[in-house]
């Protein structure tokens, strides 16, 4: 099944130039009126998602926190800085924004890549040696962090999920991962990066219903300095993933028009 | 299990190997038995602490073909969607759309299996590089929020030395192989993943599907362990994506 999530978008930017009727004093104040309209991505929290239930951290045999369970995406916390990009990385995501993300590679099915959150759920499975993330969209793929490597592979051709490995440091796993390509956006905003990108991800499950994440964005080629991004994801009591196939009718594409400038 | 040397080289498309990742799969094997297991629930084990029989971790590869044994004994309306299928060479091929192959199908990629206690991954290099769930905490199906899908729902558990894994829940639109094999909704999959020495897995499936056929399908399929890589990254929309 397929669920737009950049569909939404594409409605609140469309459909709000769309109601324009013959009248031409109507049409233009209903385009200012859209105007109006945030472009996606441009929006950030104003407070923190609702916590997730509490209790004791999980833990395996050999007493590091198990990660395992299945969470409720990664939101991002308020209070955090913008990026210092780059000109071209600043003038293109000025740019895919103001088309209202309509050339988003989310949309087209393909892998969002570290470190995009999703609005869908993911599950965390943990072994001592191995931690893997199953998505529920946007594609229903995995990725896979090796927890007893401890240097990087030769990474000869670049990948959507870059190599990821892990270590604990105390409670929190940390995750350090390149390796990768250059086609993923980071949000839909599309704030771009290079194969110089570098991502530490510090997991820190506080509780038994919140994961903390904190996400550093390293990339010299894009940003002047690292962009670090504070995250929550909470537990799913009650909820599983569910079979997400996203090239299984997708009309996401077919929506993304951009900015139409009122027609 | 070899444990093979500690060189890594590559994770990429047409890099070789990660014998070390091989390495960490050999350590999970031994260190990650189901609890049950353990307790001796499995009342055949004899072979001490460690029983190599019980862990199906590894990163597997399908040996000999994909495509089914024979042709499962159609009833006349699955016969005639097969004829359609095979005289439209594959025009509707699912996967070709970059769809799920469901439970059955399988390519001639690697599989790479994570076994917790309760929950065994099957994590697919190929078709949509995409993962099945089999769940081992003893929950019954539950078909309530999605009563079809493409890889139905799983559940398992351990008898004499094989993860058998009941599937049911499936929508009728996956292939069964390449040549358009058909399926109803009322496909039920039981697959039992015995691993009779460290570096071979068998699955033995047995099909039943009262709808579509005249009688159950039952066939065995042989994976070999792979000791010099993981799963590499394949994306089938991705391969296809042209963007910026």
């Amino acid at each position: 099944m397929r669920l737009g999530s950049a569909s939404l978008i594409g409605f609140v930017g469309i459909a709000l130039l769309l109601v324009a009727t013959c009248d031409p004093a109507k049409a233009r104040a209903q385009e200012k009126k859209a105007r109006t309209v945030p472009y996606p991505g441009a929006v950030r929290p104003t407070k923190a998602p609702p916590p997730g239930p509490p209790g004791p951290v999980p833990r395996m045999p050999d007493g590091h926190p198990d990660l395992s369970g299945v969470w409720n995406g990664q939101r991002e916390l308020p209070g955090d800085s913008e990026p210092d990009m780059l000109p071209w990385a600043a003038a293109l995501t000025k740019q895919r924004t103001e088309n209202y993300s309509a050339e988003d590679p989310e949309a087209r099915c393909v892998p969002g890549g570290v470190p995009r959150a999703t609005p869908y759920h993911t599950q965390l499975v943990q072994t001592p040696k191995l931690v893997v993330i199953l998505f529920e969209g946007n594609i229903h793929t995995f990725r896979q962090i090796f927890l007893e490597r401890t240097e990087h592979l030769k990474i000869t051709e670049p990948l959507w999920y870059g190599d990821s490995i892990g270590r604990w440091d105390g409670d929190t796993l940390v995750v350090d991962s390149i390796g990768f390509n250059d086609k993923f956006w980071f949000d839909m905003a599309g704030h771009p990066h290079t194969t110089q990108l570098h991502v530490i991800e510090r997991y820190n499950r506080r509780d038994y219903g919140n994961l903390d994440v904190e996400v550093t964005i390293v990339d010299p080629g894009a940003y002047s300095k690292p962009w670090v991004q504070h995250r929550l994801a909470t537990l799913e009591t009650d909820f599983d993933l569910t079979e997400y196939v996203c090239n299984e009718n997708n009309l996401d594409p077919g929506h993304l028009v951009g900015d139409t400038g009122g027609k | 299990m070899s444990m093979g040397d500690s060189q890594v080289r590559a994770l990429s498309g047409k890099a070789v190997g990660m014998s070390a990742v091989i390495t960490a799969l050999a350590v999970v094997a031994l260190s990650s038995l189901p609890a049950h297991a353990q307790k001796g629930q499995n009342s055949g084990s004899t072979h001490g602490a460690v029983n190599s029989n019980l862990d199906l971790s590894g990163v597997w590869i399908l040996s000999g073909s994909a495509l089914l044994p024979s042709d499962p004994s159609y009833r006349p309306e699955a016969l005639k969607l097969y004829n359609e299928r095979k005289s439209g060479g594959g025009k509707d091929d699912p996967e070709k759309f970059c769809l799920p192959d469901g439970v059955v199908r399988v390519t001639s990629l690697p599989y790479k299996i994570v076994q917790t206690p309760k929950l065994v991954l099957l994590l697919s290099e190929g078709n949509t590089h995409s993962y099945r769930r089999i769940f081992l905490d003893g929950r019954p199906h539950n078909l309530d929020v999605e009563p079809t899908r493409w890889n139905g729902d799983s559940i398992g558990h351990w008898e004499d030395n094989s993860l058998v894994v009941d599937t049911i829940g499936f929508n009728d639109k996956s292939w069964l192989d390449s040549t358009g094999k058909p399926h109803s909704e009322a496909l039920h999959v039981i697959e039992r993943f015995r691993r009779p020495d460290p570096g071979h897995l068998n699955v033995e499936y047995t099909l039943e599907d009262p709808q579509a056929f005249t009688k159950p399908y039952s066939f065995t399929r042989k994976f070999t362990l792979v000791t010099d890589r993981d799963l590499r990254e394949y994306f089938c929309a991705g391969d296809r994506f042209v963007g910026k």
